[in-house]
């Protein structure tokens, strides 16, 4: 009996960081104003339980980017910063401004709906420096894989941006033919990434076309700091093959954001693949 | 003295020569190493030779050419090197300050802590 109680709490714990659990960074930056406590912004950022949360803020003298990851341990949440930050330090001699720039890294462990409070500019002990408060919260969402942000500025001197940055673990891909001015039916497909190719037929004025698609990941960008701050998390690849080409040769690639512009790929029989991708609906 | 540097030029000519006995060259290598007026006279013979063997149509003969600063010109340019550099480097910090603007670099770093 026992036993089966543990088991139970294990599969509910186990369901609550499955892929059906929403996360919710709950965010306030505050300035300390003669005592008082003074909410320059305020929001929220969801989505999948492996979802980050890119925070940008910035003033005259200094420019903070943060990428917060969360590792679910147990009933705690390790909560990780990867801090990339630029400082004004003073002035040339021509009179330009003079900028230093550092990345770091803060690792904290918090339990869920614990208040963490984030000096990002340093000096917790400087009079007026303002602090962002950020809390952790989980829920069961039914599968819905889609980033949610929400904003609030209630002081516009403070340039503050809240970002999800969430890797798809698959996209919807509409695929249209373009000949002239004429455009075929569009032929929307759900594709995982690194998934074999599908093999996909689109017709224009009774002309059949026929293409190999799969989506693949992008290679990962060059400077850390992109790579650092989650910048091409959400870019998805689009790899087009004819059916008899051997493996490894494609008729091109596209790659994009799931932002639903289309982009385009000229085919070898003069027609034109348009590609949208966008977040998948419900499941 | 002049006898005794007599002596020893004439030992210079026989080692050139290739005439000097082993002991007696070793004597002159420790004699040159204290005395500059013979390393000098040695030096300048040695050069007046390859100045004949080449012009008797030996290309190759060559002599290391001697050095041009003085050890004692040399530190003294140096140490003028390094007071200039630090001169330099005083007035620049004080003209337009070093990195970071003074502060610790980890007083400006973010932090996190729990509430």
């Amino acid at each position: 009996m026992a036993l089966s109680s543990f088991s139970s709490v294990v599969l509910a714990l186990a369901a609550l960081q499955g892929p059906g659990t929403r996360l919710t960074y709950r965010i306030r930056v505050i300035e300390p104003d003669a005592g008082a406590q003074h909410v320059l912004a305020s929001g929220a950022v969801s989505g999948p339980i492996d979802s980050d949360m890119r925070l940008t803020l910035r003033t005259d003298t200094a420019e903070v980017e943060v990428l917060f990851q969360v590792t679910p341990v147990g009933d705690t949440v390790s909560l990780a910063g990867e801090f990339f930050t630029r400082r004004r330090v003073g002035r040339s001699r021509r009179g330009l401004p003079i900028w230093e720039e550092d990345s770091y890294r803060r690792l904290i462990q918090v339990t869920w709906r614990d208040t963490a409070r984030i000096y990002p500019f340093g000096s917790r002990s400087q009079v007026g420096a303002l602090w962002v408060e950020l809390v952790l919260e989980r829920e069961f969402a039914g599968g819905e894989a889609r980033p949610a942000e929400s904003f609030d500025l209630a002081d516009s001197t403070v340039d503050f941006r809240l970002e999800a940055v969430v890797r798809p673990r698959r996209a919807r891909v509409i695929l249209n033919l373009v000949r002239g001015d004429t455009v075929s039916a569009p032929r929307p497909m759900d594709l995982v990434p690194e998934q074999p190719p599908r093999v996909v037929q689109l017709v224009l004025r009774g002309r059949s076309t026929t293409l190999f698609v799969s989506l693949t990941r992008p290679e990962p960008a060059r400077s850390p700091r992109e790579r650092g701050l989650g910048r091409e998390a959400d870019v998805v690849c689009l790899r087009v093959a004819a059916p008899a080409a051997p493996p490894g040769q494609t008729l091109g690639t596209i790659c994009g954001r799931l932002n639903n512009i289309a982009r385009q790929l000229p085919l070898p029989s003069g027609d034109t693949l348009t590609a949208t991708f966008a977040w998948p609906g419900w499941r | 003295m002049a006898d005794t540097h007599e002596h020893w030029l004439k030992q210079i000519d026989a080692e050139l020569d290739g005439e000097l006995p082993l002991a007696e060259r070793a004597a002159l290598a420790k004699h040159l190493a204290t005395c500059s007026h013979c390393a000098g006279a040695r030096a300048s013979q040695l050069e007046v030779r390859v100045a004949l063997a080449r012009s008797a149509g030996n290309p190759h003969a060559f002599v290391v050419p001697r050095p041009s600063i003085r050890a004692g010109t040399l530190a003294l340019w140096v140490a003028a090197a390094l007071a200039s550099g630090l001169v330099g480097g005083w007035f620049a910090s004080q003209r337009w300050g070093g990195p970071g603007g003074g502060s610790a670099l980890e007083e400006t770093r973010g932090t996190i802590v729990v509430q």
